[in-house]
């Protein structure tokens, strides 16, 4: 099996550093410390309720696992961002540019090292995860989902990150970047939708009621959460735990008169299938800008113009 | 055959031929209708102040860098328009680079060789190979960045040779490196020189560059001024016309000897050295002399006047002075 001689050689250098044995203490650490407090809370909640104490231990689950996922999501790009800027500041860019290597082969393998390191955490995590399926009795097809939605996250984050790394000279650049394109994705997905709410709003004052297009469309609005990574969990999650949707129910709370795609994605799990696909189709997006942007000969000669 | 700046626009047989190449960064122009052919097996040595060209141009060579217009043909490839079969023919040793933490000599080379896709026994095979070329077999378990910066230069060649290119560029290889590790590199070139290598080599020290050089390019304000085999270039600057004459008595015979050829005249005259410049044949030389001898003075030797790279370069890049 051919593997990135970059994955090769980053996980084994940084395997021999100090870095990777504090990040996975950090890592164990904090999800102990979770565990600990929602462990605390189910016994809590057991001594005044009836519910079997055994069955609550499904809740360690998604706990758990959001832990996981917001790590992953904030270390992760970190990763990424000082992959290609650190080899720059390091001078060891341009011999890279030399070799045989593509520039999204490159990318491919400095983001494949995040992922790896990410999954390493992940799969150190487990003994705790299996809890919730040995104790409380879920379903091991969860186990398997909950590391397919870590690999994603972390392919999301890295691709961000590298992308980052790609415009940035300096690695701190290059993460505070990161970080706002997250507030971006968290926050601006959900800026088309505070603007519907205060405009149906208005309508609803100044007129008594919205019009009609509005009322049968207006629920599409939230096509543009698809991007949001919150919504997203959200909705795995409480599809998992719950068996609802959560933006279905959001969508009907606006009425019962919609139409549109959103009709179609909020049946079934279409809306976590094309959300998914979505991540995936945008992060490899991000992976091919980062290459075109590393690419130290691609479309400078137009720029210069030919004499 | 030695390096020429003025070639054919295609069928080149050297290893690197570039035609007419431009470079700009903004209103400034990097590198002016550069043309330059360095045939197959040449130590080419690229010299010129700084700000010349040298290594805009060795990374447009490299593939890091599109020139605004003009060819570059590499082993009779068009660069611009192969770059991935380029990569294969060029080994790059930029003028500064750094080395990975915590990465042994044996696993660098190992990298790199999986860079270029090769198979670890091949990439074992060579690069034992040319750890030893390099003179670093004792270092293979090593980490890289504890070696001295001689040693990293040599280990950046030894890299730069692992997929066996057609052309090595080295960019100011020997800047910062103690005198004892510039020998090294030195005879380290000469070496892959005599196996059949063609290097192209940018340096400011001149002095290095004419010992293990058999070509050089002077570049100047972005454009070539100079450039082929050493001895040709200086005579196309110094010219061929200047004699030494060393002599232990009769020197105001030999003046007197020299003054009946019309050919000749005395540039300076020293207490045991006169300094001639002629357009004699060698025939005439040889029987001025004749004639200073046999008319008794004591003639120790006589030899052409050469001139240095360093007059060489001052006096090209010196603005027309």
């Amino acid at each position: 099996m051919y593997l990135s001689p970059i994955v090769k050689k980053d996980v084994k250098v940084q395997a021999r550093s100090m870095k990777i044995c504090w990040g996975v203490f950090a890592y164990e650490l904090i999800l102990a410390l979770v565990f600990f407090l929602a462990m605390s809370i189910i016994q809590g909640e057991s001594r005044y309720s009836t519910s079997n104490v055994y069955s609550a231990m499904v809740w360690l689950y998604p706990v758990l696992a959001v832990t996981q996922l917001i790590i992953l999501g904030l270390v992760v790009p970190v990763r990424t961002a000082s992959a290609i800027s650190g080899e720059k500041e390091r001078q060891t860019f341009d011999i890279m540019m030399t070799t045989g290597m593509s520039p999204f082969s490159v990318i491919m393998g400095k983001v494949m090292t995040a992922i790896v390191q990410g999954m390493f955490f992940v799969v150190a995590s487990m003994p705790v995860m299996a809890l919730s399926f040995i104790i409380g009795g879920m379903s091991w097809a969860y186990l398997f989902l909950f590391l397919g939605i870590a690999f994603l996250v972390s392919l999301f984050a890295a691709s961000i990150g590298i992308l980052c790394s790609s415009l940035c000279k300096k690695s701190i650049s290059a993460v505070i970047m990161s970080y706002v394109f997250y507030l971006l994705f968290f926050l601006g997905t959900a800026v088309p939708l505070i603007i519907y709410w205060i405009v149906v709003a208005n309508l609803e004052y100044s007129l008594g009621t919205v019009p009609q297009f509005v009322e049968s469309y207006g629920a599409n609005i939230y096509l543009f959460t698809l991007l949001n990574p919150a919504v997203y969990l959200a909705e795995f999650f409480a599809g998992i735990m719950a068996g609802r949707s959560v933006v279905s129910s959001m969508v009907s709370s606006m009425g019962t008169q919609n139409k549109g795609p959103i009709v179609l994605l909020t049946t079934g799990y279409w809306w976590l299938i094309f959300a998914t696909i979505l991540f995936v189709g945008v992060s490899f997006l991000f992976l091919w800008i980062a290459s075109k942007r590393i690419n130290p000969i691609k479309g400078q000669r137009r720029k210069g113009g030919r004499r | 055959m030695g390096a020429c700046m003025d070639m054919g626009k295609r069928g080149c047989d050297g290893m690197l031929q570039i035609n007419h190449l431009y470079k700009s960064y903004g209103k400034f122009q990097a590198v002016s209708n550069l043309t330059l052919h360095i045939p197959k097996g040449d130590l080419f040595g690229f010299v010129g102040p700084n700000g010349a060209g040298k290594t805009t141009t060795i990374r447009m060579v490299c593939g890091l860098m599109l020139p605004n217009s003009g060819d570059i043909f590499i082993n009779g490839i068009d660069a611009m328009a192969h770059q991935k079969e380029i990569k294969k023919q060029i080994g790059y040793v930029p003028d500064f680079f750094g080395v990975y933490d915590n990465l042994k000599v044996r696993e660098y080379m190992d990298f790199y060789g999986s860079m270029y896709r090769m198979n670890s026994r091949e990439i074992q095979r060579i690069s034992d190979d040319l750890l030893e070329l390099v003179n670093l077999s004792d270092k293979k378990e090593v980490f890289v960045d504890t070696l001295s910066r001689g040693m990293k230069q040599r280990l950046c060649v030894a890299r730069a040779l692992i997929h066996n290119p057609a052309l090595l560029v080295l960019d100011e290889p020997n800047s910062g490196l103690d005198p004892r590790a510039r020998v090294e590199m030195k005879e380290l070139l000469q070496n892959l020189r005599s196996m059949g290598k063609t290097i192209v080599i940018s340096s400011h020290i001149l002095s290095e560059l004419s010992e293990m050089c058999n070509s050089i390019g002077i570049m100047n304000h972005g454009s070539l001024v100079a450039a082929g085999r050493i001895e040709d270039v200086m005579e196309g600057v110094f010219g061929n016309n200047q004699l030494v004459i060393t002599l232990d008595e009769g020197r105001e015979t030999a003046i007197r000897i020299v003054n009946e050829y019309t050919k000749v005249e005395v540039d300076s005259v020293g207490e045991h050295e006169i300094k001639l410049s002629h357009n004699m044949t060698k025939t005439e030389i040889a029987q001025m002399v004749g004639a200073m001898i046999a008319g008794g003075v004591v003639v120790t030797g006589f030899h052409k006047q050469e001139g240095d790279l360093e007059t060489l370069f001052m006096r090209v890049t010196g603005d027309g002075q």
